[in-house]
């Protein structure tokens, strides 16, 4: 009885120690050589529509007809048109093209030019020649933030753990359009800063990376919102990663009044 | 190495235009300018080809020929060097709707006869 006893309180407080490190993110982290290779130069594959698997109309991000079915609310669903009309009459500016603030998670899932992929035992990096842009996905053993302690931010904060060859990761501390500088692509998808997303990365083979993305936003969705995103490997050995100053030379900047991107003769001067 | 840059110019010629900024009134026409090259600015976001062309009426005017960005230029073997100053130079254009002297650049010929990018169309 005794015996009985004394295991039972053992087993429970075994569980209570461990219990925290069975919750999202709390796991031991791996070490180097149980993780994945993904070195190398990545690029996103296909275009920037950030989700494809709903897009309707032919073309890119900027033809007109183009648009994307996020499950949106209502209210979501009309600040969606209101921006597709707008980049259909060529002034729905892009933050970005001011090159001054990050593009956010989940669009730097979604960008041009290359990519690097860092994997450490306690952290993920995703590093983005345009921008350029950084994330981190903590995948030392903490917890994500209390709610009071995210404000919400371009990229938010994310936590991860390794399932086998798969990183998943849950972002938290969005702020979505709050301010209306932060965008997931030219046609005018936005979240809310009620976004959260878990996203599960892994190789689907040698040369192709897939990170799956459920997208989860009380004011914006109805339902949560999945998406792929590919990168492939350049094949060339010993490639750049540039430098990108998106600053240096900028001769697109937006017109505050008008919203139109403007092109600069050399002198600074207007062109259009 | 022509061929090359034939292939690259289709890859590039595409991202260029999300890469940075939205459309921003390049026509789908193409135009041909020809004229003397005054810088190559190999610089980020976009890369700009200063072309200083001689119009009917016999006046320089300068031309803004907007290319890819540095980076995907210089991954596909494109230099600062590929459009030297003083360089005579063709180029084939998508040309501003306003009529401004600014183009998206489709393709080049050099004075040699060498071509940079879509030159024959393909």
């Amino acid at each position: 009885m005794f015996r009985t006893a004394t295991s039972f309180r053992l087993a429970v407080g075994f569980l209570i120690l461990i219990g925290p490190c069975l919750s999202f993110g709390q796991t031991t982290p791996a070490s180097f050589d149980k993780l994945p290779d993904w070195s190398g130069l990545w690029s996103m594959m296909g275009g920037t529509v950030f989700d494809t698997a709903s897009q309707t109309g032919k073309g890119g991000v900027l033809t007109h007809g183009v648009r994307e079915h996020p499950p949106y609310t209502a209210a979501y669903e009309k600040i969606y048109a209101e921006h597709l009309a707008r980049r259909d009459e060529d002034r729905f500016p892009d933050v970005i093209t001011n090159c001054g603030v990050p593009v956010g998670f989940p669009r730097i899932m979604n960008l041009p030019d290359t990519y690097e992929f860092v994997v450490r035992p306690d952290i993920f990096y995703i590093v983005t020649e345009n921008g350029p842009n950084t994330m981190r996905v903590y995948t030392d053993g903490r917890k994500l933030p209390a709610k009071e302690d995210t404000w919400g931010t371009y990229t938010g904060v994310s936590v991860g753990h390794w399932e086998g060859d798969t990183l998943v990761w849950e972002t938290v501390g969005l702020k979505g359009n709050r301010d209306n500088d932060s965008i997931l692509d030219r046609t005018g998808v936005v979240l809310s800063d009620a976004a959260r997303a878990t996203t599960r990365m892994r190789k689907i083979n040698e040369n192709t990376l897939e990170a799956n993305l459920v997208i989860e936003d009380s004011k914006a969705l109805t339902k949560p919102w999945n998406v792929t995103k590919r990168f492939r490997k350049s094949a060339k050995p010993f490639q750049y990663m540039y430098d990108y100053g998106c600053a240096e030379n900028q001769r697109n900047p937006v017109d505050t009044v008008t919203g139109k991107t403007l092109m600069l003769g050399a002198d600074g001067k207007p062109l259009n | 190495m022509r061929s090359i840059y034939k292939f690259v110019l289709v890859a590039v010629a595409g991202v260029m235009a999300f890469a940075h900024h939205s459309g921003a009134g390049f026509s789908n026409d193409t135009s041909e300018i020809s004229g003397v090259v005054k810088e190559f600015q190999f610089k980020n976001p976009h890369s700009w080809i200063q072309v200083m062309v001689t119009d009917a009426s016999g006046k320089a005017v300068e031309w803004s020929v907007e290319w890819g960005s540095p980076n995907q230029l210089a991954r596909e073997g494109f230099r600062p060097s590929t459009f030297p100053a003083g360089a005579k130079v063709t180029m084939k254009v998508h040309p501003m709707v306003s009529g401004a002297p600014v183009a998206g650049f489709i393709g080049a010929k050099m004075a040699d006869g060498t071509t940079v990018g879509k030159w024959n169309g393909d």
